[in-house]
């Protein structure tokens, strides 16, 4: 197959400065991405996958000529990114902060001819493709109205149709279901699967397994600034053995964790908690027989269990088996 | 394929010129705005002067300035002064609104080169400040009873054209400054009287200390203000004749506006070598 994105040794440093009471500051290098290696094939829907501050953005910004990398180079659509930066920035759709990028006092249908403008797209034809635009995502109803009378919901996809405007061959979207109802959700993932169809590559991130187990062909989980694993969903999945995993719902304490967290048995293991519902996800050379002393340790400590499941092996647990967090907890490079 | 042609680029242009114009349709109050403060500002000198000098003013203006018509020195000034002063905030306001808005980072990810925006919102500063002034300085004319027809007014008009487009560099460098600092309304309160003491809104500028008048005079508003005035009130110009004075401008042209749009490009290579212009 043939690569439509290759990055070639992408790293990123940003300096922030550090406050330190009104006047002091201190400069800081934060390594947002290191040394990334990646091609992306023509055709595909790649997902970006990771948890917060893993550097999905920084990395979509980097391709899409927002930033400049600190090292490394990229060829996308076989331009090179910095210096053929117009041909690259013609042969990519961005769809990168939501509802923001817009022009608000002008109406939906203005901002649509703004950008086709500038994407040079001639005169003749983009009356017709904005309104092919404008059908694809229902955007009839609101569409001669400003943005500013926009709800969140629709100023995504009025952005999210302004990443269509020039047809290109790569599409970029940064967590486009962000804001969007489930309904909204699912809508915007079936047009991107009909865009996929129609020969776009969609590179797609998210922090949401399932959302990218539902869409994507490949995936790179990227965490901490670095590509942890890469491959089809089903790769991912087989890398690691069914029967290593231990899944237990109900209420368990921090300490209760952090012990079996210790244990000589577990590789790996990752809590999840909301309302004081927690979900304990073990990894272990061999479920079967870690159970039992699991098991001991959770009752001894006063846990409920509520759930053991041997379930399917997910996204999730790809990511808990590699790094021993789950991706909903914040993991910032500090 | 995207074809980049000198008419797709041309179109992107005058896209971003409409809907400057679109917008500021939308915000009317601001133009109203920019009629009206000009004659304030041109009524306090006006006022103080006939409160202190009285009867005699018009003699000592004439002695120390070269006309009597104080009345018209002053509407010229402060009108010309708000063409400049609007001309940069008109584009730090758009810059700095753009960044918060997100939608620098659109214009940044399209495939034009910022040239053509620039040049888009230049063409929209520009017409924006033409009219104000046309509007505001017969406005001013009207009120304080001044003749606007008088003296040279082609060679007027052409100080004001040509004195413009060095005006650009000077947003342009002023605008580095926005996208740097993050800022735009104290560096534009700041800006605006620095400029318009250097350019001599109310005085001309030889009464200044050779310093002060040295950094006026590499100040190229200063030379479209002595300008446009010569021609209409009949007073000196800073070379002796009209198109001595109106060469140095032409000077101008060339160098601020390269100088203002280098600028530019460096500090946007930098940030886009750090944060991006997505931060705001
Ligand atoms: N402008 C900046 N200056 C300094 N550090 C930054 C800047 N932008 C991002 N970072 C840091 O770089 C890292 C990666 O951030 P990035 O926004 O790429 O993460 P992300 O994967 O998109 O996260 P999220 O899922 O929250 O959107 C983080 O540690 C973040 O704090
Ligand atoms: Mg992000």
């Amino acid at each position: 197959m043939e690569p439509i994105i290759e990055i070639r040794n992408l790293s990123k440093i940003y300096t922030a400065k550090e406050r330190k009471g009104v006047f002091r500051g201190k400069k800081k290098k934060i390594e947002a991405l290191k040394n990334i290696n990646l091609d992306i094939y023509k055709g595909e829907i790649f997902g970006l996958l990771g948890p917060n501050g893993a550097g999905k953005t920084t990395l979509i910004k980097c391709l899409t000529t927002l930033l400049l990398p600190t090292e490394g180079t990229v060829r996308i659509n076989g331009y090179d990114l910095i210096k053929d930066e117009n041909s690259v920035r013609a042969s990519i759709g961005c769809m990168l902060m939501g509802e923001r990028g817009l022009y608000w006092k002008l109406t939906g249908k203005e901002n649509l001819e703004f950008f086709a403008a500038l994407y040079h797209v001639p005169r003749k034809i983009r009356k017709q493709r904005i309104k092919e635009i404008v059908e694809l995502l229902n955007l009839e109803d609101i569409i001669e109205r400003p943005v500013e009378s926009y709800s969140s919901g629709q100023k995504m996809k009025l952005a999210f149709a302004k990443s269509l405007i020039n047809k290109a061959p790569v599409i970029f979207l940064d967590e486009p279901t962000n804001t969007l109802d489930v309904y909204s959700a699912r809508e915007l993932r079936s047009i991107v699967k009909d865009l996929n169809k129609k020969g776009h590559t969609i590179v797609y991130t998210t922090h949401q397994m399932s959302e990218a187990e539902e869409l994507c062909d490949r995936v790179a989980i990227i965490d901490r600034g670095e590509i942890i694993a890469l491959g089809t969903i089903n790769d991912l999945k087989n890398s690691i053995k069914k029967e290593s995993v231990i899944k237990i719902e109900g209420i368990i304490k921090e300490e209760t964790y952090n012990i079996i967290k210790n244990l000589k048995i577990t590789k790996k293991a990752a809590i999840s908690s909301s309302n004081g519902f927690s979900k304990l996800t073990i990894v272990t050379e061999n479920a079967r027989r870690a159970l039992p002393e699991i098991i001991k340790i959770l009752l001894e400590n006063d846990s409920t269990i509520q759930y053991i499941s041997p379930e399917e092996i997910t996204l999730e647990d790809v990511f808990i088996a590699k790094t021993g967090r789950s991706l909903s907890q914040d993991t910032r490079v500090i | 394929m995207t074809e980049f042609t000198l008419r797709s680029n041309l179109d992107a242009m005058y896209t971003v010129f409409l809907a400057r114009v679109r917008i500021l349709s939308r915000y009317r109050g601001w133009f109203l705005m920019d009629i009206i403060l000009p004659i304030f500002l041109a009524a306090m000198p006006i006022l103080l002067g006939r409160a202190v000098a009285g009867t005699s003013m018009e003699g000592n203006f004439l002695k120390n300035v070269g006309t009597a018509n104080y009345v018209a020195y002053m509407v010229i000034g402060a009108n010309l002064f708000m063409v400049v002063s609007n001309s940069l905030w008109h584009f730090g306001f758009w810059l700095r609104n753009e960044m918060q808005m997100g939608t620098l980072e659109s214009l940044y990810l399209a495939p034009v080169n910022k040239i053509i925006i620039l040049g888009g919102v230049a063409m929209y500063t520009t017409l924006r400040s033409l009219i104000s002034f046309f509007l505001a300085f017969t406005l001013g004319c009207f009120i304080f009873r001044v003749n606007p027809f008088q003296g040279d007014i082609g060679i007027a008009f052409l100080f004001l054209l040509v004195g413009l487009i060095p005006v650009y560099g000077l947003s342009f460098l002023y605008g580095s400054l926005v996208l740097k600092l993050k800022e735009a309304e104290a560096l534009i309160n700041i800006g605006q009287w620095v400029i318009g003491f250097l350019m001599g809104i109310f005085f001309p500028v030889t009464v200044f200390p050779r310093i002060l008048r040295f950094i006026a005079e590499i100040f190229p508003p200063t030379w479209m203000n002595n300008g446009v005035r010569s021609a209409l009130l009949g007073l000196n110009y800073f070379l002796g004749e009209w198109y001595l004075d109106l060469a140095v401008l032409w000077a101008f042209c060339i160098i601020m506006p390269l100088a203002g749009y280098y600028v530019f490009i460096s500090i946007e290579k930098s940030i886009k070598k750090n944060e991006g212009v997505g931060k705001f």
